[in-house]
């Protein structure tokens, strides 16, 4: 690709087609870009369109197609074609900075990028004279030139703040600092200078100002990694200046704007990060200079506004206070009475007042709200920074902290009581207050755990919030409303429960709330009160306690799902769950009206599924329906299945993806309640089941496997004699099951299934093929976690169909594999069986094999009869082997790289653990022993003989143990 | 049987508890890191010095002397020249005398200046003048002083022949003569290693111990000490075994005398020694000193318990059985003093120690334990400075990998996991990471115990799991997956990889093994 006119004309002509709306001439345009994109020449092709081009809009489209182009082929990878020529590459770096230098600001944000891309890739060694080329231009005394090095020197040093320490990083660092620190140093005091010198001139100190924010980014970099000599050398000019900063205002560089953080902002708050990073990590060098940070920013914060604007600002300023008065030694900077008194009047009250901000969100977007003060989405607020540093200052001055603050609480709640109309601002502050200075750790699910002694709870709930709770007017302020019902959420664990059963019945009231907030704070407040567990692990408050509020409670959560914006909200359903829980059998009543409710909610938002959580709890709630319902009277599930069948059909015709895997999980809950036989709307549902397309998706596969579990459970024989044609289907689910490390344990509850439930003669012809699958699957790959599974499956094959069937189909697959599988897993792998039902399946299925299998006794397999029994006796006796191979550490994480969370597990449908042996065997030592006992007596001498030469003193003491144990000899 | 039963647990403990990484691994992180930030470390001892003393009886220096105005140095420069290659004594002796006050200004000695000038030549012939000692004293006064500046003027030194001169002046009778010939050859060798090992070429050991005598003032042992501390530094290459093993006794018994100053630089002697490899440590241990080393660990001078602690904390970085020895020794009952020793950089040594040692084999955890010195690592973990809490948590992660179950869960106990928790903040990518690694081992040690859910509860309370989730959105990879696998392990409600093929029609997936059938060896 030549340098001319013709290919830069059309270059041009191909990027403008980039722009087109209109795909069909959008596409083809890209596409040939990409395909000359090898070619010499066409980065500087671009390079030259952009320059040169008198079309603004194709300038900035050949920056941003050469910032793309450099970002996808800059990197050489080894072994991979290098697609930029080494002529171009040279080329590109002798030119770009200078071009970004000259050309406009959209220009050179791209082209800035474009360097930290190629910086990345050759700086330093394959760009040595970049840094210099960068200082000179510092002399230039042009800003716009200056702020175009800063940005990029920005982009280019910031990996400094999270890369770790290494030689080459730190080499790296040391070149930059021997170049770059000292003119920035100075480009720091001359553009301080100027700051003064055109103090009144309002576009210069813009200019001045993003350098100066720029340049103090710059610092953190530099200084991230360790304290760098030089500026260890120039703290005095550093702190100084950047002291002074602090400490400035210009009015001429206030902005109007209430939401977005001006330049002073923006320079302040990177300032407060450089004072805490030299406070954590440079301690001893800057402990001169922080009294001096400490008071500035404490003056910053008592004359800085309420504005959204300062946000930032505040909060970096905060968390530096926070951070250094933790420190055992700037205790004394915050010991005198009246730092600490101003502090906390100064810097902590106003920051924890409700800002119109607050009110309007309250009010107009009540889920973002809740989300930030429910769920602690709230790290960069003010009030979040304000808690911190009351719990920061308690670390060492706790009661003096609680004394002062109980004057302002105090206070506040007189001015509030004077006009509470006005004033009930003052109580919502006055609570917040309480609430932080209380709170000493706190969890989800127990709200505060640990709570600060001098703060007396149950008083103040008595004397402040009870008096909301129970005010007749439901509506009246809703936020000092809000503030009571999550006191009561958040001190539940610390207050007496009597409080609590006091609290109920309001709490049922204020569901009936408008306010979104306020009914959602009610629901949440109830659902976690029922969580609470007393003595003996029962819930806290009982069903009986309950009785009186019941249908109130089960009518205002069904009603304030009916509230606008609160259709689909996920604290209420939860509420509904939680409630069911907790009643149990009381529900039963209400149950025919709730279903149809709860059935009409499911059909509406399998329409357009969008809160996930919602979706969840409504699932859960169906199946507590069904449980608890059945379980009264098993004979119910009918109606239930006709209640649910119709929206269970739309959604699985539909393929309503979110909500496929919980209706498997409902059905399986459902047909596993049904005593008789298999009903026909399941078996017509069964080919279906088989389908490849449903178990491509993970999330089905667990329902599924469930699904199709109940379906042999309840269904075996109705399988055998009537879809006899479906069972190569369902093996081959079995078969893409163990294919996949991660759901081979699901394909052998499958094959556990079949082996337990299938008529034997159904399944005759397709044994050996199982067999040979899972061999080829032990041989290509073989885990901990298969083998594991393994061991129970053949074990369990061997329970049922006899330890000389599993030997003659092992050896006839292969002669010598039955050996070669005793020898090689079961014997060294055995211990590593984890599960009380699979340990005992494993302990049987051997027993089986020691004593029933001729082979064993009579072949050249006798060598590993004693071992077999050692390994038996192993996994009675000694602990799991929980060890893992060091390569298979990591397979979950990294062999699923497209890992969807689309199963979610419904709690209320869970199945009871099975075990196929039952009763039949209640010790396996004894059985053991008996069995033994029974061989010894067809071969009298032989058992004895082969324990005492090989059989170490421990095992045979354990087993000896085992005989006494069942009153048998060995002949 | 036992025995063997014995290794082989061991190495399924490890291969497990540290997840495929080698113990050895985990100890040598203080690895050759050569590149600094930082200035060079005040505590550490010197590598070459100045002697700016005046002798007793001279007049205070002329303002001549102290200017720094290059004219006057330079015309005072060309007198000294014409004094000193002129042939009469008194004259020698003048020049000479005036070259040494010109170097031992406190502020910019001129030492280029009287190199340019050609005078090294002079000085060391002056050195071979038996006849005049005060000419030979203030000649090697002078060249002591050009040796102490940068690598360039050692070099000068060097190459005008002055080694074979100042060895061969250790035997002078003249006490002071002698000893600023050690001081000169101080400086030659801690220039680096390849100077060091050429003086202990040309036999420097046996002539500086030969002046190791009980009679010896102490002011001629401190440069003797100081001396001998810089043929054992530096490493790449280390001094040889054979040198070191002459010089060993010597220092040994110079560690307990009863100067400050000569104990500080016999114990940097034995730092020297011991940061190396095994081996190197072995030698030392062999002397039979550790217990005199920990006795030094509790002296009040910072100038000695830092080299001694230095040199306990490369000893326990060695093998199990060397940090064995030195457990033996004592050193976990000295230990936790210095963990609260008001000097933060005596912490941060203190705690590099109980790290490595908190790499070692369980019981030497449990000693950890059992010694008290639980509860000074957590009072560093929240109140140390950085450096010191850094080293603190390598402590704590090297411990919970290393750990029982019992003795991880006794460590939750003594407030660690809260403490560490906190750090999560630290504004240092690694210590995150470290962080990270050791609440992961919590988390094991919790599963083994079935107090996951008691586990989160704790972690949640005190405030880490949202410091956990925050550092989800981390820059740097490693921090970020770490921080994800936690969150997704133990804090979500809630895994493919084919290896075989199943063929799937519309309705149906096709069961049977594919034909190829090949011989299964398992």
């Amino acid at each position: 690709m030549e340098l001319n006119d013709r290919n830069l004309q059309t270059l041009t002509e191909y990027l403008q087609k980039t722009l087109s709306p209109d795909p069909a001439v959008r596409r083809p345009a890209e596409k040939f870009l990409e395909s000359v994109e090898g070619n010499q020449n066409y980065p500087i092709l671009l390079l030259t369109v952009l320059e040169k081009s008198q079309d603004e809009v194709i300038r900035v489209c050949a920056a941003v197609t050469f910032k793309n182009y450099i970002k996808r082929n800059w990197r050489v990878v080894e072994d991979e074609l290098n697609k930029i020529s080494d002529p171009d590459r040279t080329a590109i770096k002798a030119n770009i900075v200078n071009l970004m230098l000259s050309s406009p600001e959209q220009i050179q944000k791209q082209l800035s990028d474009a360097i930290s891309i190629i910086g990345r890739e050759d700086f330093p060694q394959k760009w040595p004279d970049l840094l210099t080329e960068m200082v000179t231009r510092f002399q230039s005394g042009d800003f716009h030139v200056i702020n175009g090095i800063l940005r990029t020197a920005h982009s280019l040093f910031k990996r400094y703040r999270h890369e770790f320490k290494s030689n080459e990083l730190w080499s790296e660092i040391k070149l930059v600092l021997d170049t770059f620190a000292q003119p920035l140093t100075e480009l720091f005091k001359a553009t301080i200078d100027l700051c003064q010198t055109h103090a009144t001139d309002i576009n210069a100190l813009k200019v001045l100002f993003s350098s100066l924010a720029l340049i103090s980014k710059l610092f953190y970099s530099l200084n991230f990694q360790d304290l760098p000599e030089f500026f260890e050398d120039n703290m005095e000019t550093w702190m100084t200046n950047f002291h002074n900063l602090l400490t400035l205002d210009n009015k001429l560089l206030q902005t109007d704007d209430e939401e977005e953080a001006g330049l002073l902002e923006l320079l302040k708050s990177q300032i407060c990060d450089n004072a805490a990073l030299y406070a954590q990590k440079y301690d001893e060098e800057f402990q001169p200079y922080l009294p001096r940070f400490v008071t500035a920013i404490w003056n910053l914060l008592v004359t800085t506004g309420q504005e959204v604007k300062y946000d930032l600002l505040v909060s970096n300023a905060i968390q530096f206070l926070a951070s250094v008065c933790e420190r055992p030694h700037y205790k004394h900077l915050f010991e005198d009475q009246n730092v600490l008194t101003s502090i906390c009047e100064k810097v902590i009250v106003p920051n924890m007042e409700f800002r119109s901000a607050d009110e309007e969100a309250f009010e107009d977007n009540s889920e973002e709200y809740i989300i930030r003060d429910l769920e602690g989405s709230d790290i960069d607020t003010r009030r979040r920074a304000a808690c911190d540093l009351v719990r920061g200052l308690c670390k060492f001055f706790e009661g003096p902290v609680t004394g002062i603050f109980s004057g302002y609480v105090n206070s506040m709640l007189t001015e509030y009581a004077k006009n509470p109309g006005v004033n009930w601002k003052h109580k919502d502050a006055a609570i917040y207050l309480v609430t932080s200075l209380a709170s000493k750790a706190q969890t989800q699910k127990h709200g505060i755990t640990q709570a600060n002694e001098l703060v007396n709870l149950s008083e103040f709930f008595v004397n402040h919030i009870l008096v909301d709770l129970k005010s007749p007017n439901v509506n009246e302020f809703p936020v000092l409303k809000a503030d009571a019902i999550k006191y009561v959420m958040t001190f539940r664990s610390q207050l007496p429960k009597e409080q609590l059963l006091e609290s109920v019945p309001l709490l049922v009231a204020h569901l009936q709330a408008e306010s979104i907030v306020q009914h959602t704070y009610a629901a949440h407040a109830l659902e976690r009160l029922f969580t609470m567990r007393g003595a003996n692990n029962a819930t806290l408050i009982t069903p009986t306690e309950m009785a009186p509020f019941t249908e109130q409670l089960l009518n205002n959560l069904f009603k304030s799902l009916a509230v606008p914006g609160s259709s689909e909200n996920e604290y209420i359903m939860k509420a509904i769950m939680r409630s069911f829980s907790l009643l149990q059998e009381a529900i039963v009543p209400y149950i025919p009206t709730l279903i149809g409710q709860l059935t009409h909610k499911l059909l509406l938002v399998s329409k357009n599924p969008s809160k996930p959580h919602f979706n969840h709890y409504l699932f859960e709630s169906l199946c507590l329906s069904i449980r608890i319902t059945c379980k009264a009277d098993p004979d119910t599930v009918d109606s239930f299945e006709e209640a649910l069948f119709p929206v269970f059909t739309e959604i699985l015709q539909n393929d309503v993806q979110e909500f496929v895997p919980y209706v498997f999980q409902v059905m399986s809950l459902l047909l596993e309640i049904h005593t008789s036989s298999i009903p026909s709307s399941y078996m017509a549902l069964f080919p279906h089941l088989l389908q490849p397309a449903l178990w491509e998706r993970t999330g089905n596969i667990p329902p599924l496997v469930r699904l199709l579990q109940a379906y042999l459970e309840k269904g075996a024989a109705a399988i055998a004699s009537t879809a006899a044609d479906k069972i190569p289907g369902l093996l081959g689910v079995f078969q893409k099951l163990i294919a996949s490390k991660a759901n081979d344990h699901q394909g052998f509850y499958l094959l556990n299934s079949i082996v337990e439930h299938m008529p034997p003669d159904s399944i005759t012809q397709y044994r050996k093929q199982i067999f040979i699958l899972l061999f080829q699957r032990l041989q290509s790959s073989k885990t901990t976690k298969f083998v594991k599974s393994f061991l129970v499956f053949i074990n369990l094959y061997c329970v049922k169909y006899g330890a000389i069937a599993l030997q003659e189909i092992f050896d006839d697959i292969q002669p010598k594999m039955f050996g070669m599988v005793v020898e090689k897993i079961i014997i060294p792998e055995v211990q590593k069986v984890s599960g009380q039902v699979e340990k005992k399946i494993c302990a049987v299925g051997i027993t089986k094999i020691l004593t029933e299998c001729p082979a064993l006794m009579d072949t050249e397999y006798t060598k590993l009869w004693t071992p077999l029994l050692q390994a038996l006796i192993g996994l009675f006796e000694l602990p799991e082997d929980d060890s893992i191979p060091d390569d298979e550490h990591f397979i979950d994480i990294e062999d699923t790289p497209g890992y969807q969370t689309a199963f979610s597990q419904l709690a209320f449908a869970g199945k009871k653990e099975h075990d196929p042996i039952g009763d039949a065997v209640s010790n396996p030592k004894i059985l053991l022993a008996q069995s033994l006992h029974k061989l010894s007596t067809a071969c009298p001498g032989r058992v004895p003989s082969m324990l005492s030469t090989s059989l170490p003193a421990e095992a045979l003491q354990f087993l000896q143990g085992y005989l006494q144990a069942a009153t048998v000899q060995l002949l | 049987v036992n025995n063997n039963k014995n290794s082989n647990d061991n190495i399924t403990y490890r291969s497990f508890k540290n997840k495929g990484k080698e113990p050895t691994k985990m100890r040598d992180r203080r690895i050759a890191e050569c590149v600094e930030l930082r200035k060079a470390h005040k505590v550490e001892s010197i590598m070459k010095r100045r002697n700016i003393s005046s002798v007793g009886d001279e007049e205070p220096l002329s303002p001549e002397d102290n200017t720094d105005n290059k004219q006057v140095i330079s015309e005072t420069i060309q007198e000294i020249v014409a004094n000193v290659n002129g042939e009469c004594p008194e004259k020698q002796r003048q020049g000479c005398q005036a070259a040494r006050k010109l170097l031992s200004r406190e502020r910019n000695p001129p030492l280029k200046e009287i190199i340019e000038a050609g005078l090294l030549t002079r000085f060391v012939e002056f050195l071979g003048r038996n006849d005049d000692p005060t000419l030979q004293f203030e000649a090697a006064w002078s060249l002591t002083n050009v040796a102490s500046g940068t690598s360039w003027h050692t070099q000068q030194v060097v190459e005008h022949g002055a080694v074979p001169a100042f060895i061969a002046l250790l035997a002078s009778p003249m006490l002071n003569i002698s000893e600023q010939a050690v001081w000169a050859l101080g400086n030659i060798a801690g220039d680096g290693p390849s100077y060091r090992d050429g003086l202990i070429d040309c036999g420097v050991i046996p002539a500086l111990l030969a002046r190791l005598t009980p009679d010896a003032p102490v002011g001629y042992l401190r440069n003797l000490t100081w001396t001998l501390s810089n043929l054992c530094r530096n490493k790449n290459p280390f001094p040889r075994f054979s040198a070191v093993q002459q010089m060993l006794p010597s220092i040994i018994q110079l560690l307990h005398h009863s100067d400050k100053s000569i104990l500080s630089d016999a114990c940097w002697a034995i730092s020297y020694l011991t940061d190396g490899p095994n081996e190197r440590i072995d030698v030392v241990i062999k002397t039979g000193i550790l217990p005199r080393l920990v006795e030094l660990l509790g002296f009040e001078e910072l100038t000695v318990v830092t080299p001694a602690l230095r040199s306990i904390g490369n000893i326990v970085s060695g093998s199990d059985l060397q940090t064995q020895a030195a457990i033996d020794a004592g050193v976990l009952s000295a230990l936790p003093q210095l963990m609260r020793h008001p000097k933060s950089s005596v912490q941060k040594e203190a705690a590099w120690a109980v790290s490595n040692i908190a790499a070692g084999p369980c019981q030497q955890i449990q000693q950890l334990i059992t010694c008290g010195l639980l509860a000074p690592l957590v009072d560093l973990l929240r109140n140390g400075d950085f450096k010191t809490q850094r080293e603190a948590v390598w402590a704590v992660t090297n411990y919970t990998s290393g750990g029982t179950v019992d003795q991880v869960v006794h460590l939750v106990k003594c407030g660690a996991l809260e403490a560490i928790l906190n750090l999560l903040q630290a504004k240092d990518t690694k210590t995150v990471l470290v962080i990270l690694d050791a609440i992961n081992n919590i988390f094991l040690a919790a599963e083994k115990l079935g107090e996951v859910d008691k586990l989160c509860l704790l972690v949640e309370e005190v405030g880490g799991l949202d410091r956990i989730e925050f550092l989800q959105n981390h820059e740097n990879n490693a921090v970020y997956r770490a921080a994800q696998a936690l969150i997704e392990k133990y804090f979500s409600e809630d895994g493919d990889d084919q290896c075989l093929t199943t063929e799937a029609t519309d309705s149906n997936f096709v069961f049977g093994p594919s034909d190829l059938q090949k011989r299964f060896v398992f």
